[in-house]
């Protein structure tokens, strides 16, 4: 089945469903996957920190990497994911032009994930990540391939 | 067609898109009239009761905070006062236009008006953070800064590639429509609004957009609406095919002193009213 993952929102899938975010700008994606349990969950998380609004955070942890990202492994766990299994990607967090540090929300999604996988001993597989483009993710589970989109361009992660 | 020939041509095609209702510049010009009443208004809305229900649905929306449902434009007026109604009559009217799909930039039926709510919200928001007082015209400016993109989308669709390869020579993306179309959607916009006799401060604040240090009388609404757009387009609320491929100006965020975290906090609330108000009409 074919799910959406909105904007600071989560899903995990087992084989046969397919992922899809659309128009990652600054925002994280990430692809988490077990091949040999065939699972995998796909986030869509806005900014890096939960602490900026906690109140939003307790209503909606998808909405911060530190919070979204531990939930979505261990959503996986329950579907019989093993962390020393799985293959992380990452797409997305970009930044409007110029080198001003308070639009750099992409950049601190991204150095926040990097922290929080190498606490837990988690390697990064691939990545897309950076620069002006707005990205739409493909993620198809039976198969584990990622697909980004921006416009009529396509290409795999 | 040379650059000059094009930009006659999408000049020539403002003249040809439908106003966006007879309504909405009958009711700016209310907003001038110190005799002006309620009875007024009920009297060009009657016109359009279609118009009235989907005013009626924006007023009730959880956004404006009423604490009772109203059901009529009189009552609005008295639990909202004047301006705040008048946002609302006009966001109605830019929603009837905006449904469509937007060739050339790439997005689907509906994403210009979610992204125009939602930079109206983000801009009203960052007011509220910077301890700034939110003024109802900061609403209708931010709701109406892409309205130039319903005019040149069929114009970028045709140049898109030679657009999308001056944008990747390092050009933001409005410099690329102009080299290549003469014009950009933020001109052609704040042509619109002129040619509809929208107040000039809002034209001023849909023209800068993307070139705020261009402004020749540089102000809080420009500013706003500059720094809130680019936010939204960061949160993937109505990119299109350019992406992030803007340049915000620094000379702006000084001017409003604004700190990454206050960015991030207003970012934390952008969502939920912006999807709040974008699913009103569905």
């Amino acid at each position: 089945m074919r799910q959406i993952v909105q904007v600071g929102d989560m899903k995990v899938g087992k084989k046969g469903d397919i992922l899809v975010t659309h128009a990652l700008g600054s925002c994280l994606g990430l692809m988490v996957y077990d091949p040999a349990a065939q699972v995998g969950g796909m986030l869509h998380a806005m900014l890096p920190l939960s602490k900026i609004n906690p109140e939003k955070a307790m209503a909606n942890p998808y909405m911060f990497v530190d919070t979204g990202v531990p939930i979505l492994f261990k959503e996986l766990y329950k579907l019989g994911g093993e962390k020393k299994r799985m293959k992380v990607k990452a797409a997305g967090c970009g930044s409007p032009m110029g080198d001003s540090e308070i639009f750099k929300i992409g950049q601190r999604n991204y150095t926040v994930l990097k922290k929080i996988l190498w606490k837990n001993k988690v390697l990064l597989e691939a990545d897309d990540v950076g620069g002006t483009l707005s990205r739409t993710v493909h993620f198809i589970i039976k198969t584990g391939q990622t697909l980004i989109k921006n416009g009529s361009r396509e290409w795999e992660l | 067609m040379s650059q000059a020939e094009k930009f006659r041509k999408i000049v020539s095609k403002i003249h040809t898109l439908p106003s966006i209702s007879g309504v909405a510049p009958k009711i700016l010009s209310l907003l001038d009239d110190p005799n002006s009443s309620a009875e007024q208004v009920q009297e060009i809305l009657r016109l359009d009761p279609g118009l009235t229900a989907n005013i009626l649905k924006l007023t009730n929306s959880a956004y404006f905070g009423l604490p009772n449902k109203v059901g009529s434009v009189k009552q609005a007026v008295v639990l909202l006062g004047w301006r705040r109604l008048i946002k609302i009559v006009l966001a109605t009217c830019v929603n009837a236009v905006m449904d469509k799909p937007i060739p050339g930039y790439d997005l689907p039926p509906g994403e210009l008006w979610r992204h125009s709510v939602a930079v109206s919200v983000t801009a009203e928001g960052l007011m509220k953070e910077l301890g700034l007082e939110v003024d109802d015209e900061i609403f209708t400016a931010a709701l109406l800064h892409d309205l130039g993109k319903l005019v040149m989308g069929e114009f970028v669709a045709k140049d898109l590639e030679a657009i999308r390869s001056a944008a990747e020579k390092g050009a933001p993306f409005q410099i690329a429509e102009r080299e290549i179309l003469g014009t950009d959607h933020a001109e052609i916009g704040g042509m619109l609004l002129k040619n509809w006799s929208f107040p000039s401060k809002m034209i001023e604040a849909v023209r800068w957009h993307h070139d705020p240090d261009l402004a020749e009388n540089p102000g809080t609404l420009i500013d706003i609406v500059h720094v809130a757009n680019v936010l939204c387009l960061m949160l993937g609320i109505g990119a299109g095919i350019e992406g992030l491929h803007y340049q915000p100006s620094s000379t702006v965020t000084r001017r409003l002193g604004i700190k990454p975290k206050q960015l991030e906090m207003v970012a934390s609330q952008t969502l939920q009213w912006a999807n709040e108000l974008s699913s009103v009409f569905v």
